[in-house]
């Protein structure tokens, strides 16, 4: 568990060679100039574009889906796209999002929550994926255990364990997720683990002492 | 000044010509027209510069913009939520509307995002409520109005006009789909101008004070003529009007069409009956094939030449005569 010592987080975590890295959040910018906003974070330095897919149904927002995304791409052809669907039935919209996306990398995060009304099982969205070209991560509430990954974290390539309820920005950090992100660290080193949710320069340091390598950044 | 008239058997409105077109050749227009207004679709533009896109259509003389909302659940796709449609707020003045191609939660949990989203400072933003997806539309419609917003109510192909009767006046618009929302590649319906029909019977009967409008495969062509000519007076154009290179140029031929139809001089169907006065001179076109990919969304892609052929002057108005734009209704 990271600890604070003297004001600064001490990493209790097991070591890791995961890559850190920065993920900003497109729905933190202005949705009206989303081509220009992206080449601004990409020139800045951003390794990856987080795509926030809702579909007021598993979410109580919407927020702009794969058409959009189609737009984007042709923009920011090498941009590597982190789409995270907050949707039920994550299966239904895999096809469109890899047509999307097409041209350079792209990852298809899905959140476990939403399997349960799906056609397919967790193994049957995660093969999916992959046949369409794409990298999976999976995602959990705040309210799922992290146990409830057990199964599944050997399936995919990435784990996104969100700090805040999803369905709108700006919500604050929930350190008490930390130790999710930390069980998932020491079981699995090799694992790309994200956190998404009121992530800044206040609580940044907390995520990575839990063992997160990718942070999403949005609002702060 | 309107002609007494008798129902018949309630599917039908009996008509007498109210106004005369070409020199005999009676109009079809029930009651007096309404202005005419073009309102493109934002789904043929570039989400990803969704705010210039639509000064692009505000410069083009368009009298609204119309967002379509998907949920995945209502129709099988989905596109964007209120927080885009705020966002461009920052880029127009025009006024804006909203179609809400959801289900009845998400109506229920969104919709005074999506009203407040689609109002612009002084005017109210049309948000369009499915008959279909709405259990409680009256409630609805009238919390669409309460939020600020211009309550319209929009009906699938296959649903009778007579699910709205009850709810018109709570109404400023009532959409006719001319397909079926959700789909690209879909062919204008023309059976949809008897719903047209009879749904402007009302309107007119009972001195209603309501737009109605069309979307779905309508271009400037006989489909265009034809809706208005049963009484549609906004018309939805997404292809029809993103086929053109200046978009003002499109914005003024659905216009010019619309108006003519309305005055009687109504291009029929598939080509045939040609209305308008002369003809004379080439037409000057600049469509050209929409190069990006289509989406799927609520409208038609017929194929060939969309651009008619220019009638007389007399009809090639920019502008309604009985009126400027139509700004803010009741609220």
């Amino acid at each position: 568990m990271a600890v604070p010592l003297n004001g600064q987080w001490q990493c209790q975590c097991p070591p890791h060679k995961r890559c850190c890295k920065i993920q900003p959040s497109m729905l933190a910018c202005d949705l009206a100039d989303l081509a220009s906003e992206a080449k601004s974070v990409l020139a800045a330095g951003a390794d990856e574009l987080h795509l926030d897919v809702m579909d007021g149904h598993f979410v109580p927002n919407m927020s702009f889906a794969h058409p959009v995304v189609a737009s984007l791409r042709k923009h920011v052809p090498d941009a590597y796209l982190d789409c995270h669907m907050m949707v039920s039935r994550p299966s239904q919209w895999v096809e469109a999002v890899a047509g999307s996306t097409k041209g350079a990398g792209a990852r298809y995060t899905f959140h476990l929550e939403a399997v349960e009304e799906d056609e397919l099982d967790v193994a049957g969205v995660v093969k999916l994926i992959r046949d369409h070209g794409m990298q999976v991560g999976v995602a959990i509430k705040p309210g799922t255990a992290v146990e409830a990954l057990s199964a599944v974290v050997a399936l995919v390539d990435m784990v996104l364990v969100m700090t805040v309820e999803p369905g709108f920005g700006g919500q604050k950090f929930m350190p008490n997720c930390m130790p999710k992100v930390l069980a998932l660290r020491s079981e699995h080193p090799d694992l790309d683990i994200q956190v998404d949710g009121g992530l800044g320069p206040s609580t940044i340091d907390a995520a990575a002492a839990a063992g997160a390598n990718l942070i999403v950044a949005g609002s702060t | 000044m309107l002609s007494t008239l008798a129902f018949s058997s309630g599917f039908s409105v009996s008509r007498s010509p109210v106004s005369q077109g070409r020199a005999g050749a009676p109009a079809m227009l029930y009651g007096e027209p309404r202005p005419v207004q073009i309102i493109p679709s934002v789904l043929p533009a570039d989400w990803a510069n969704m705010g210039a896109e639509c000064k692009r259509l505000e410069d083009a003389g368009v009298d609204r913009i119309q967002f379509d909302v998907m949920d995945g659940n209502f129709v099988p796709n989905l596109t964007f939520g209120p927080e885009l449609i705020a966002a461009c707020k920052k880029y127009t003045t025009v006024k804006f509307e909203t179609q809400l191609m959801v289900s009845q939660y998400n109506c229920e949990t969104m919709l005074d995002e999506y009203t407040a989203a689609t109002n612009q400072p002084g005017k109210p933003g049309v948000v369009i409520a499915h008959v279909e997806g709405n259990t409680h539309l009256h409630r609805t419609l009238t919390k669409i109005r309460e939020g600020g917003g211009s309550p319209s109510v929009a009906l699938n192909p296959h649903t009778p006009a007579e699910m709205i009767e009850n709810v018109l006046d709570l109404c400023d618009h009532v959409l006719v789909m001319t397909v079926n929302p959700g789909f690209g590649g879909q062919a204008y319906i023309p059976t949809m101008v008897d719903k047209i029909k009879k749904i402007r019977g009302w309107i007119v009967d009972r001195g209603l004070d309501i737009d109605i409008e069309v979307d779905g495969g309508v271009k400037a062509d006989w489909t265009i003529a034809a809706c208005a000519d049963a009484g549609a007076n906004c018309f939805i154009a997404g292809s029809g009007m993103f086929a053109y290179e200046n978009l003002a140029d499109g914005c003024s031929e659905l216009r010019t069409i619309a108006e003519a139809a309305q005055k009687g001089k109504a291009r029929r169907g598939g080509g045939e009956g040609r209305g308008g006065g002369g003809g004379g001179g080439s037409p000057r076109r600049s469509v050209r094939r929409c190069s990006r990919p289509r989406r799927t969304r609520a409208g038609s892609r017929r194929s060939g030449s969309c651009v008619p052929r220019r009638g007389s002057s007399a009809g090639a108005t920019s502008r309604s005569s009985s009126g400027s734009r139509r700004d803010s209704r009741r609220a």
